[in-house]
């Protein structure tokens, strides 16, 4: 961690020339939000024009039309029922694993390991087109669940891998002092090691579950009407007319404003899966 | 931890894998064989499929076109990256602002993130980035039917939504360079460019490489972004080797399911050579823990 105390070396601080550039990067960054929030507050006739329209009666239509007119709140629905799901599964599923490859020694943990890095990495279509096939012959086609479980399966190997090292960093005379005192090994997990890796498996479960909301790949093959998410129903409704548009808009406004909160919010958690150097699926 | 213990542990894990990523790997690789449609068993036609991949030409151009991007995108985001990075880490109590702010081109769903940005260049909606490339050049760009223009803008998206994560992975690099031998770089008279890139650079080159294979393997899989921005993709020369494959062994039926499992494949082999120095590192430290 930064020590104040210590800060004068490096001179810190940017400089005016270093303030603006640096300001000019994170309005750059900010830029295609701030332009879709405007869009999606001007009166659909005007909301796409050319030249843009910059003065006018700023209106929330646009979100009552997304609700009425769309089956956009099913959309939503989806999207966090099947993040949730999937999140928790894959905590359920991923800590004891990732707690015994951080314990046991051999070989095994090894190839493990060394598989789960493989499938985290690999094309998804390979995984996903095949899943395609066999949820419709077993008729879970479109279903929340088949999407969940896709993404539990897909996501499992970053799961590991970073609570894995969560684990690594916990020494193991904590478990031998445990077992002296009498606990069983699923004692140990769920009341020494789960407590005490609280945070972790916070960082853990946030970035399972932003993987499983932005996923679209996965969901545009595995669903269609029924169980559709947020980001499908984004793509299905470009291309289409100027109203649909600004209905895209106003979903793409409606999920980001709540997720950029977040991001500042839980900035700290974000930061440390980051980090600890295992991130993206 | 006993033996049996530790399979009890990993058991319900392990088994979710090999049903819903080894099974499905295991009929990608051998649809790469078949002749084969969705919900009907395939013929096998040996290496007919890989053969047409290699004599493709619309693959051909999949894979120049993917190629070059991820040079291109790999090489703006590890420069880019590491200013960024710099500059944050010499923040005081903006640092969370800014990061924050950083963190919000991660956090949206790639292909939300790529539809706020195409409406920035759509000269037809009134983009305010296309308004103000013309207005400077006094020349009007066709970002959807031009083939390079195109090539730019989605190059443009790909940067925007990656460079959180290059940043942030190179603030944590740059945090753990040790003090006193930046204090001796100063002391020896080292300007800030030259202890950049003759101490700090070189000290962090482990994090650097780990940006740049993450970048480039992300990069080479790139899908989500091209579906608001290029929806002329195929006309323009501009698929990617996944929107290829989507668009063969997928769309309108998926009558190409052998060649585009092929294809899949020859994916995952690039992966795989390109992972194996990583996949080394990794058994190295294993053994050594």
């Amino acid at each position: 961690m930064r020590a104040p105390a210590r800060r004068p070396l490096a001179r810190t601080g940017l400089g005016p020339i270093g303030t603006v550039l640096l300001t000019l990067v994170c309005l750059l960054m900010l830029l295609p939000v701030i332009w879709t929030v405007l869009s999606v507050t001007k009166p659909t006739s005007v909301a796409f024009v050319n030249p843009p329209v910059l003065t006018y009666s700023p209106t929330l239509e646009v979100f009552a039309d997304l609700w009425q007119s769309t089956y956009f709140y099913r959309y939503l629905l989806n999207t966090f029922v099947v993040a949730v799901v999937s999140t928790l599964v894959a905590l359920v599923l991923g800590i004891p694993a990732a707690y015994a490859l951080s314990r046991f020694p051999g070989w095994v943990s090894i190839a493990l390991l060394l598989l789960a890095l493989v499938f985290r990495s690999l094309p998804r279509f390979a995984i996903v087109l095949p899943m395609y096939d066999i949820s419709r012959s077993l008729g879970i086609y479109d279903t929340r669940f088949v999407l969940a479980m896709a993404l539990v399966a897909i996501n499992q190997p970053f799961t590991i891998w970073l609570l894995r090292n969560f684990f690594a960093a916990i020494p193991r005379e904590l478990d031998e002092a445990a077992m002296l005192d009498g606990c069983r090994r699923h004692q140990i997990l769920t009341r020494i090691m789960v407590p005490l890796l609280g945070p972790g498996i916070l960082t853990a479960a946030i970035f399972v579950f932003f993987f499983a909301f932005q996923e679209y790949l996965t969901a545009v093959v595995l669903t269609n009407t029924e169980a559709g998410t947020v980001p499908v129903f984004v793509a299905t409704q470009l291309g289409q007319t100027l109203p649909m548009l600004q209905q895209a808009g106003a979903a793409a406004v409606l999920l980001t404003l709540p997720v950029m909160l977040f991001a500042f919010v839980a900035q700290r958690y974000l930061v440390a899966g980051l980090s600890s150097g295992s991130v993206r699926g | 931890m006993r033996r049996r213990e530790f399979y009890g542990l990993v058991g319900p894990s392990v088994a979710v894998m090999v049903g819903l990523l080894v099974v499905p790997l295991y009929l990608t690789v051998k649809w790469s064989f078949q002749e084969v449609d969705y919900g009907s068993p395939g013929q096998f036609v040996g290496l007919d499929n890989y053969a047409q991949a290699f004599t493709d030409p619309r693959f051909g151009r999949a894979l120049v076109f993917t190629a070059g991007l991820t040079v291109v995108v790999t090489a703006v985001l590890l420069g880019a990256g590491y200013v960024l990075a710099a500059a944050v880490n010499r923040l005081g109590r903006m640092r969370p602002v800014v990061l924050g702010i950083l963190l919000i081109s991660y956090v949206i769903p790639n292909v939300v993130g790529a539809t706020m940005f195409s409406w920035l260049f759509d000269q037809n909606f009134g983009g305010v980035v296309n308004l103000a490339f013309s207005w400077l050049t006094g020349e009007e760009v066709l970002w959807y039917v031009e083939t390079w223009p195109n090539r730019i803008m989605v190059a443009l998206n790909v940067i925007w939504s990656m460079l959180p994560f290059a940043t942030l992975i190179l603030l944590a690099g740059l945090q753990g360079v040790p003090r006193d031998v930046l204090e001796a770089a100063q002391l020896d008279g080292a300007g800030p460019i030259r202890t950049h890139w003759s101490i700090i650079v070189p000290s962090i080159r482990g994090v650097i490489g780990f940006v740049g294979l993450i970048s480039i393997m992300d990069i080479l899989r790139v899908f989500d972004n091209l579906v608001p921005l290029s929806p002329q993709a195929v006309q323009l020369g501009n698929e990617s080797v996944m929107l290829y494959i989507f668009n063969i062994a997928f769309r309108d039926g998926g009558q190409d399911l052998g060649l585009g499992s092929a294809l899949s494949v020859l994916t995952i082999v690039v992966i795989l050579v390109m992972l194996y120095p990583f996949l080394r590192d990794v058994v190295r430290e294993a053994r050594q823990a």
